[in-house]
Formats: C-alpha cells, structure tokens, sequence
C-alpha cells in the first residue's frame, strides 16, 4: 500500500505539473482537491485518466468520484481495491 | 437593426422552413456519431448537420458557413460592408485528417486559421470591407453578434453579414468527452436525470442592417457581453456572469424583464450550466416567461450555437411558435424553471420580444434580444464620434526579452526576433496559477501583469480583455491531438482540451483581474491585433474601467512551419506579442490609438482611401513622423507595391520602418510594432539608428506614428500624443 502512495504522489505532481511539490512534502491524507495544492475539477479528469490508464479502472460517475479523490491515500485504497476484485 | 435575411444549416435541418418544421414536431434530431469512424466504442451521440449534399473542396467548418450565408443573402444583391464571424474549429477538422495522413507539405493546411472562415466568405460574396472573426468558444456566435450591433451602431457599416459555424471534429468529439460533460443517451437538457450534452455542428447566419428591408425577419434590439473570470471551463455557481450578461442584454435593448415574451435558454444539458443558468434567470426575473433549450433537439453546436439560436429566436417572433424543451422528461425540481413541453403556437399571445442565451469556456457570456417586426422603435441616438483609445501602460515580449530588452536592441537599429525566453514569460506569475499553463497563455498573462504595472494604477484592475491571437495556444492543440492519436484515441487530455480554445489565455487575464467586462478574443490571422482593437474600440464605454487590449502568438516548431504561410519550412521561429492597458480618458495618458481603416486589398482604390482615413495628403505630411509597415513574408511582393505606392500618393518621405525585420514573423507581430510606436512617443524621440540618419523630435504637431498592415488586408492603426 505505502509503495502504491508514493508511486502516485509521483505521478501526481508529474500530470498536475504541481511545480515545487516533491514527494516527501505531499501529505496523503490531505485533502486532495480544493485543498493547498489548488487541484481543482480539470486536474480530476486528468486523474481520472491517469486512473484508467495506469491502472484499469475507469471512474465516470461523480458521487464515486468524490469519495476517491477526497485525498491521495482514499486514491490509493480505491485503487487497490479494485485492481484486487478485477485479479481476483 | 433589422434582421433583413437568415440561414441556418444545422441538425435540424437546411433552412428557415426545414428548421422550424423540425422545432414544431419537437423532434431530437442528435443521432450516434457518422462522420468519422472510431477505433474503440461505440459512437456517442451527436448533432451531424444535414443538406451538405452538395461537394464541396472547402472545410467542414468553412463549407457549413457558406450553405447558411448564401440563405442569409438570397434577398439581396448588395456584398455586406462587412463579415463578422464566430468560431472555435475553423479548419481543424481538415487539418486532423492532414495530420494523421502525416502531410508536411503546407498548402493543404492554409484554411487552417479560424480568419479563412471569413476570408473566404468575403471572396465569395466580394465583400471588400473589414472581417472580423471572434472566437470566445461556445459563446461565440452571440459576441460576433454583438460586435455587429456595435458596428452598426458606430456607422462604420450599414449592412453585415454576421453569424457562427463550427464543423464536428475529433478535438471536440474528444474534448467534450474528456471532460465527462457528453450525455451517452442523448440530451435532455433541465432534466432531473441530465448527464451532459451532445456535441454538433451548423452554422446560423444573420444579414444586419440598419435600414429597413422591404419584409425584415426580426429586430435585433440589443446584445449584452460579460465574464464570469471564475475557472477555465466551469461557470460560475450562482450564475453571476450570465446574469450580468442578460441585464446588459436588456438594458442595452431598452427594455425590461417584463417584456421578453421567451427566453431561449443556453441550457447545454450539463448538471452545472443548467443549474447556474437557472439561478441567474430566477434572479432576474420575478415572474418567469415561457423558456426552453433547444439543445435536447439540435444539440450544442459550439461557436454556432448562438447565431443558431438567434435564428430560432427570429423564428419564434416572426413565425409565432415557442420552440420546446426537446428530450425533458422529468423536470429537474432544483432548477425553480417550467421549461415547455411542447411547441407553443403563439400567434394569439405572440411574444413580442426573446431573449436568448449562450454561455461559453472561459465564463465568456453573451445575450441577446430580439424583437418581433414593428413592435419595437429603435430610439437609440448615435454616439458621437469618439477619439481613440487612451493608452496608459503597455509592454511587449519578443526573443530580446520584455519591453526594457526589446528597446534596447530596437534603439540601436537592432533585431529583437526569436522566441521569447521561458523564464522571462513566467517571470512575475505565480507557479500555481500556471502549472497548467503551456506557451501562449504564459506569454499573455505576463504581457497583461506588465502593462497593467506599466499603467501605475494598480488599484484600477481592468474590467474588460480584448486579445488577439493569429493560431491560439498551439501547444495544447498539438498536444491534445498526438496524445489522442499515441493513445488510440483512449486517453485524450482534458487539460489540454480546455487549454486549447483561442480564448483560454484571455480568460486567464479576466480570473487573474477578476476582469467581469466583455472578454472578446479575435482571431484575424495576420491582422489578428488589429481585430482585436476593432473589438475594444466598438465595446469600450467612456466610463468604463480601463481595459486590457493585447495581440500574442506563440512559434511552435511543428505546427508555426505548416500553418503560417509566411513562416518557411526550417527557418528560426518568432513570437511573443503587446499588451496596452487602456480607457478613454486621454488625460496623463503616454498616447492614443485608433484604426481609422481595415479594408481588403482588394477593393477600389484601397491606398487612395487609406491616404483619405489618415486625413489626406496634407495632414499626413503634417502630422505623421514615422510609418511602421507590416508586411508578411508571405505576401511581400503585392506588400511592397502597396507600401511603395501609398507613400507616393501620401507625398510622405518620413522613414519607415519594416517591422517584421525587427520583431521576427509572426501573426501578431503588429502588437508588438504598436508597443514600439508608444515607447516612441513616449519617450518623444525617434532613434537615428532606425530612422536612417539622426534622431527624430516628436512634437510640435509632428506627433503621428502610423503602423500600417499590408498583404491581403491593407489596415492603419495611429498612435499620437494627445
């Protein structure tokens, strides 16, 4: 799990272009959007691009994605959730 | 204005008839996507235009254009004075297809640019006066149409053909559905249950005049422009922007809520426009009209959308029917609205006046109302004859740097071509406002901050943004297309998608000033600047808070080569651009500027009449002391004739200056010749270096700096001290 976080911080502030954010200072149980990081509804679409992409999930419902986004870790749970019932 | 004739292409159908037909069987005419093939899924529904049975060798875009022009002009004879034209896809739809066929030769790209739309409108109904091409996204049908009001109005022309077109294409197909705002089960905008649009295609044509036709279709009473300056896509929750577009709507009609019989709503059918639209109306309107989407029927034809619906609207005043609210079927409580249900035969209680919406990327609004033939007078006196536009900061960036670099080497008789440094266009910008911004959005938010420091009134922000650019932000166009294509179509980038209509960096501007005014981004090719303050020069009010007036390209190794004619294969780009900070006070301004003359080169005695727009051959002599030329390299042949010959019959022997020698080829090179010309007269010295022997004096009357375009349009835009 804590290798899955840190793969996604990377990525993160690789796709969001979070300019002087580095791994070590993104807290994943912060609130991911609309939080300091200034992430907002288009950099959820690109996550939810990055998500189906990387991964294979695909999020297209909004309700699911506000629970997946509210911070990095809640991302990575989901993730891992999903990638266990899709081998499974 | 007198809506004297119409044309309308879109899913509904070829025409006046067809589309009313259409709108009274309250039929949904969006249908899976044909007219292109896809590599994964199945087709999403669309609005595909019908009656484009006839071949055309013209894009999409373009052809969809001239189908509707040529219905708008049938009852005349006459070639409009001028064209005004909004759009977002111009020839991308070709240029999709050029690109995947890995084409590198150049001609087959030159109806790329959203000004060919226009330009090759004016060829066909010869047309020699100015063209104007705006592109404020899915707004940008109603600006264009505004700006023609504003044109008439200010007696520049008497008659315009002006209306929007967007043709269907993979950047928009993709786009829409990368950002999930595309409704897999059609349209049904103000429903309970809506999931997003449908995106389409068409084109809504307008012929305006302000002398009364024999049978006008409609009036056009009044246009009303505003900018939500909130986010890049979203709009405002509370619908701020969109109320303020339809109070101006009104107030600028002369009329009050009481008396708009309809409304045609924006209503795109996402959970968030409906919403935020809804609450404008109930704000405005204490008790409600009859209102409705058409969009559920046709779907949401973009830059087309709102010169569509203003065809409907004509429609419902003159044809006595209230189109319904297409594709609703459980109404959305939240929402506080009625829409119809069905089609309203209204000749009993016929609506003596609609307002229609369109609202767009980058909380760029617009509204319009129009009237019923005979009910309403038009009172409005003419305004005066303004003076120009008073400039109070400017700046520029070029491959020198900022304004103070660029001088530097300017003074000196030197180059300032290339690219602007990348450190230099983020200089000054917070890093998290424009992580998500790539080259021209950069290059324009750092013009902005520039000139409006230069302006020293910082406590003014500017309420209105006039920007021009020639090809808009080509990196995220580029970008969002070869990702589309390296991904198989699977993972487009709605980052990029948003990033990539011409108006994002203006939009930029408005939600870095929380600039609310108008936000219009045109969009001329080479004259794209001069299109730009057209717009600020018809919209800007003697009150009004100063403005932001700028012109910016970006040089873009794969697409600045294929796309601009005066750009050789291989050759070392340029760009960068010119910000003004501006109002109508010329008190303590540094200068002024207008654009007394835009016409095609093509018309009668074009240089002759440039000479007579400047006052003549005498008052030239008096007042000018330095002509800044443009000519594109591409048109330096027919360039150089028309420069050489407008001197001889100006008798003029000031020096001039061949600017693009200096700032590099780019389309909007003549912002940054215009920020030379302040400095200039600024600092009230012309350098020797460039005038060819010692320093020029500016003043004691001798105060006039020309800066002339020349090539396929022959424009003069003068800077003078007050």
């Amino acid at each position: 799990m804590q290798q899955l976080i840190e793969e996604l911080k990377v990525k993160l502030i690789d796709i969001l272009n979070l300019q002087d954010v580095k791994p070590e200072d993104f807290d994943e149980n912060a609130q991911l959007v609309g939080g300091e990081l200034g992430i907002d509804s288009i950099d959820v679409l690109e996550m939810v691009v990055m998500v189906e992409k990387d991964y294979g999930i695909i999020i297209n419902n909004q309700e699911v994605g506000e629970k997946v986004f509210s911070s990095l870790a809640d991302l990575a749970a989901y993730i891992k959730e999903n990638t266990t019932k899709a081998s499974s | 204005m007198y809506v004297g004739g119409a044309g309308i292409v879109s899913s509904l159908g070829s025409g006046l008839a067809a589309t009313e037909k259409t709108l009274r069987e309250n039929r949904s005419a969006i249908k899976p996507l044909e007219l292109f093939s896809l590599l994964h899924g199945s087709p999403l529904p669309v609005g595909q235009a019908v009656g484009l049975d006839r071949p055309s060798s013209l894009p999409r875009t373009h052809w969809l254009a001239h189908l509707a022009a040529e219905q708008a002009m049938a009852g005349t004879s006459h070639p409009p004075d001028a064209i005004i034209i909004g759009t977002t896809t111009g020839g991308i739809a070709t240029t999709e297809q050029l690109l995947r066929d890995h084409e590198d030769d150049k001609a087959p790209y030159r109806y790329h640019g959203l000004h060919t739309v226009a330009h090759s409108l004016a060829e066909e109904l010869k047309c020699t006066g100015p063209l104007l091409t705006v592109s404020t996204a899915c707004s940008s049908g109603v600006v264009a149409i505004a700006m023609a009001v504003a044109m008439l109005r200010s007696g520049r022309a008497v008659m315009v053909l002006v209306g929007g077109v967007d043709s269907l294409s993979r950047l928009t197909y993709f786009g829409f559905h990368s950002l999930q705002l595309v409704d897999r089960s059609g349209c049904k905008p103000l429903d309970r249950d809506r999931q997003g649009m449908a995106v389409a295609e068409g084109a809504g044509m307008l012929l305006l005049t302000t002398v009364k036709p024999e049978n006008p279709i409609a009036l056009l009473l009044g246009a009303g422009l505003s900018c939500d300056a909130y986010h890049p896509a979203a709009p405002h929750p509370e619908g701020q922007g969109a109320f303020m577009a339809m109070s101006a709507a009104l107030a600028d009609a002369g009329l009050r809520p009481e008396d708009i019989g309809y409304i045609n709503l924006h209503g795109t059918g996402t959970p968030e426009n409906d919403l935020a639209e809804s609450k404008a109306v109930r704000r405005l309107f204490s008790v409600l009209p009859p209102l409705s989407s058409i969009k559920g029927a046709s779907g949401h034809s973009l830059a087309a959308s709102g010169a569509i619906e203003a065809v409907v609207s004509a429609i419902a005043v003159s044809r006595h029917v209230l189109p319904a609210n297409t594709g609703l079927q459980n109404i959305d409580p939240l929402l506080g609205l009625t829409p119809l249900v069905q089609p309203v035969e209204s000749s009993q209680n016929p609506a003596r006046a609609v307002l229609s919406n369109s609202f767009g990327f980058g909380g760029n609004n617009g509204s319009l109302v129009l009237g019923a033939p005979g009910t309403f007078f038009f009172t409005r006196p003419c305004p005066p004859q303004r003076a120009g536009l008073a400039i109070h900061g400017y700046s520029c960036l070029t491959g020198a740097g900022d304004i103070v670099a660029t001088m530097a080497r300017i003074q000196a008789g030197e180059s300032a071509a290339g690219m602007a440094e990348s450190g230099t266009i983020s200089k000054n910008l917070p890093p998290q406002l424009i992580r998500r911004l790539k080259r021209l959005p950069r290059i324009t938010l750092a013009l902005a901050v520039m000139a409006h420091n230069d302006a020293g009134i910082e406590s003014r922000k500017p309420g209105a943004v006039f920007m021009g650019t020639g090809w808009g932000a080509l990196s995220e166009t580029h970008d969002f297309l070869t990702r589309l294509t390296a991904s198989s179509e699977q993972f487009p980038s709605p980052t990029d998608f948003v990033g990539s209509v011409h108006n994002a960096p203006a939009s930029q501007v408005a939600i870095m000033f929380g600039a609310t005014g108008p936000n219009i981004t045109a969009s001329g090719g080479d004259y794209s600047f001069e299109q730009a303050l057209l717009t600020a020069d018809l919209s800007l009010q003697d009150s009004a808070l100063p403005a932001l007036l700028m012109a910016a390209d970006e040089g873009h190794d794969t697409f600045s080569p294929l796309f601009d004619a005066s750009i050789a294969p291989g050759a070392a780009l340029a760009d960068g651009g010119g910000a003004f900070c501006l109002d109508r006070k010329s008190e303590n301004a540094k200068c002024c500027i207008s654009i007394p003359f835009y016409r095609s080169c093509e018309a009668d005695g074009v240089i002759a009449a440039l000479r007579d727009s400047l006052g003549g051959t005498e008052e030239l002599q008096r007042r000018c002391a330095l002509v800044l030329a443009g000519i594109p390299a591409a048109m330096s042949g027919e360039g150089e004739k028309q420069l050489e010959r407008f001197m001889a019959l100006a008798q003029l022997t000031v020096p001039v200056l061949p600017y693009r020698k200096f700032t590099g080829e780019f389309a909007s090179a003549s912002a940054v010749a215009t920020a030379f010309a302040a400095s200039f007269l600024e600092i009230g010295v012309v350098p020797g270096a460039l005038a060819g022997g010692s320093d020029i004096i500016l003043g004691g009357g001798r105060n006039t700096i020309l800066v002339l375009g020349f090539g396929q349009y022959v424009t003069a835009m003068e800077l003078y001290r007050p």
